[in-house]
């Protein structure tokens, strides 16, 4: 019973190695994590891009946010001799070790959304695709500014500490209100809600109770800024004195958006880093040349444009 | 039926278990009292004196809190549920995919065809949904005798992969109005403090609680007095999985959002809430009333936190060991009370 089991088992396992094995390109994909909204749509733009492709096909790996199994996963890749690589890192400093046996293996490999490491200095046989991490925080915060007529106390909502972005996000703030037109902007507070709406919520009433006073609230992502609407609402704020700003963009946050609440969010387009990433890992794979960077720009979205976005 | 001879049984436990409150209590009153102190010296206004500051500190536990109910249950008996995080995640997703609407337009919609229903229809489904993985877990833990640590393990595992694999990943927003009612204001407290009544009763006073005590203090001995442990066991699962859906619920109406990485650790911390309120992991100890405190403990040390506007780095550091420092006072003071006697 057991052995029979046991060769069911097998045989179901080889055959389905058997069926993945019939397009004539593959690419391996390891995503950080694949429960994350943002993420999901990069991988549904490399899903697209693929889709235009008859014999290409994805091999899709799931790391869980952590950084061992993401390497197990590219030697993997490497072992079965797929034709390219694509890695969302779980943590850039963590890449050169993925770089390298992708490159000694002759295998391009191509970091997709977060930068690596060594992304001011790509190998070759290596490329990063991605956004500016230092335009958003930017983009958000002269928005903010720009409402604010350069003067006003602002809390601040921090994205996962271990994440380089919620870093960046935060340092791109106080770079902002450090030069003119912003220096009468002051950081009352800043709190990690590890971006995470019920968290963002949660801070936000407690600092409601300090009886603080604040013009905005500067969130490193929209998930978090939603939260801090649905405590400032809660508590009867009048949403109009309160600048709220947020990115990503995300669908909630555009909804939010247009009801009025929130009043900045920076479009990051996902869907375009994940084409583009999977448009590298072909060209690459057939021997083109692909720059070390590639930009997909970050846009702010505000009422007057929001339309572009839905 | 037995119940006069359990009754018998547990009577010096009780007198144990009643001190066992009081120590957790005075735990949170210390803890309060000491960010009063600080709140005096470097914030300048008062941290208990402030209403809305109260309402808030319960209201962000309030979720796990209603998990914690039912992990107590299962802690009771024994045994531990690690599945309650991971169920919220696939409660929340399933739940709320019944509960949009259609009024932000169908393609924000997961099911077109069913957009705007009665809220009884989200909740029941979500609802069914944690019984039905808390009657696995039960099931297993029961009949294939596999530790409850693996058997909810197992569960945990899958459960968040199912919430994954129900989108993709794509979070579902945009829930009804009477669907969002349940998670706004003080509803959650409301929903927490109704559930928590209700199994103080179940468990103080009726069969299901001398049960579950008398199956985590001795496991033998109660199948010897006639108690279908297994049965027993199955129910215990299965409220907590209900409980875990219906904090699913809540937590979802709350964000008005269901995303697959929802209640991530929330397991660890309701286990944390029932420990620190004397619930001990070998089971046949412990009580509703001592999570529910436990569960206050959280809130005012999370609010706390920020009334000071502590950096993240030193607020999870605290956390840890204000959960462990709690537990060894109150181990030490049981200690001590037992000896005098």
């Amino acid at each position: 019973m057991k052995t029979q089991l046991t060769r069911l088992a097998l045989a179901s396992t080889i055959s389905i190695m058997a069926a993945s094995a019939h397009a004539d390109t593959q690419i391996g994909v390891s995503m950080t994590s694949f429960d994350n909204p943002f993420l999901t749509i990069l991988l549904n733009g490399m899903k697209e891009e693929a889709a235009n492709h008859d014999d290409l096909e994805l091999l899709l790996e799931d790391a869980q946010l952590d950084v061992p199994r993401q390497f197990n996963q590219v030697e993997n890749f490497i072992a079965n001799g797929v034709d390219a690589i694509i890695v969302n890192p779980v943590d850039g400093a963590a890449s050169p070790r993925m770089t390298q046996a992708a490159v000694d293996a002759g295998i391009p490999i191509i970091y997709a959304n977060h930068p690596p490491a060594e992304h001011a200095n790509m190998p070759e046989g290596s490329s990063f695709v991605g956004s500016n991490e230092i335009e958003s925080g930017t983009m958000q915060t002269e928005a903010v500014c720009e409402m604010l007529d350069g003067t006003g106390n602002i809390l601040v909502l921090v994205g996962a500490l271990e994440n380089e972005s919620a870093i960046v996000r935060t340092r791109d703030i106080e770079e902002v209100i450090a030069k003119e037109p912003c220096t009468g902007m002051k950081i009352v507070d800043k709190q990690v809600g590890n971006w995470n709406r019920t968290q963002g919520a949660d801070i936000t009433a407690n600092w409601l109770t300090t009886g603080m006073e604040f013009d905005a609230i500067i969130a490193n992502n929209d998930e978090m800024a939603i939260g801090a609407i649905m405590s400032l609402k809660a508590a009867g704020t009048d949403m109009d004195k309160i600048v709220v700003a947020g990115i990503d963009a995300t669908p909630d946050g555009l909804a939010a958006l247009q009801a009025g609440d929130l009043d900045v969010t920076v479009y990051q387009n996902a869907t375009r880093q994940g084409i583009e990433s999977v448009k590298a890992a072909l060209d690459m794979a057939s021997g083109k040349e692909v720059p070390g960077n590639i930009w997909v720009p970050f846009e702010p979205v505000t009422l007057e444009n929001i339309s572009d976005f839905q | 039926m037995t119940t006069t001879d359990l009754n018998a049984a547990q009577t010096p436990r009780k007198n144990r278990r009643m001190p066992a409150e009081v120590n957790i209590l005075l735990v949170l009153v210390g803890i309060a009292l000491l960010f009063e102190v600080l709140g005096w010296i470097f914030q300048g206004q008062s941290f208990l004196g402030n209403m809305a500051r109260l309402k808030i500190m319960i209201l962000q536990v309030s979720v796990i809190g209603i998990i914690a109910v039912g992990v107590t249950q299962t802690i009771i008996t024994g045994g531990i549920d690690l599945s309650s995080g991971s169920l919220v995640g696939a409660v929340a997703m399933v739940s709320m995919s019944f509960a949009q609407t259609g009024a932000y337009g169908l393609d924000r919609v997961l099911y077109p065809g069913l957009t705007d229903l009665p809220v009884i229809v989200p909740i029941a489904i979500g609802l069914l949904v944690g019984l039905a993985a808390g009657f696995v877990n039960g099931w297993l833990i029961a009949y294939t005798k596999i530790p409850p640590f693996i058997a909810t393990l197992g569960m945990m595992v899958a459960a968040r992969g199912f919430a994954k694999w129900y989108t993709k990943g794509a979070p579902i927003s945009f829930p009804t109005e009477s669907f969002a009612f349940i998670g706004s204001g003080m509803m959650p407290v409301v929903i927490f403090l109704l559930v928590a009544v209700i199994f103080h009763i179940l468990m103080k006073y009726t069969r299901y609680g001398k049960f579950t005590y008398a199956i985590g203090a001795n496991e033998i001995a109660a199948r010897v007095s006639g108690i279908n442990v297994e049965r027993q066991k199955v129910r215990i699962y299965m409220v907590a999985g209900l409980l875990s859906g219906l904090a699913a619920i809540v937590v979802a109406a709350r964000g008005q959002t269901a995303q697959a990485g929802m209640g991530l650790m929330y397991e660890l911390d309701a286990i944390a809430m029932a420990v620190i309120g004397g619930t001990s992991l070998t089971g046949g100890r412990g009580s509703i009333l001592g999570t529910a405190i436990g569960m206050v403990i959280f809130g005012v040390i999370i609010s706390g936190f920020t009334f000071l506007r502590l950096d993240a780095y030193y607020q999870e550091m605290m956390k840890g060991g204000i959960i462990v420092a709690a537990v060894i006072v109150d181990t030490y003071r049981q200690k001590k009370g037992r000896k005098s006697k």
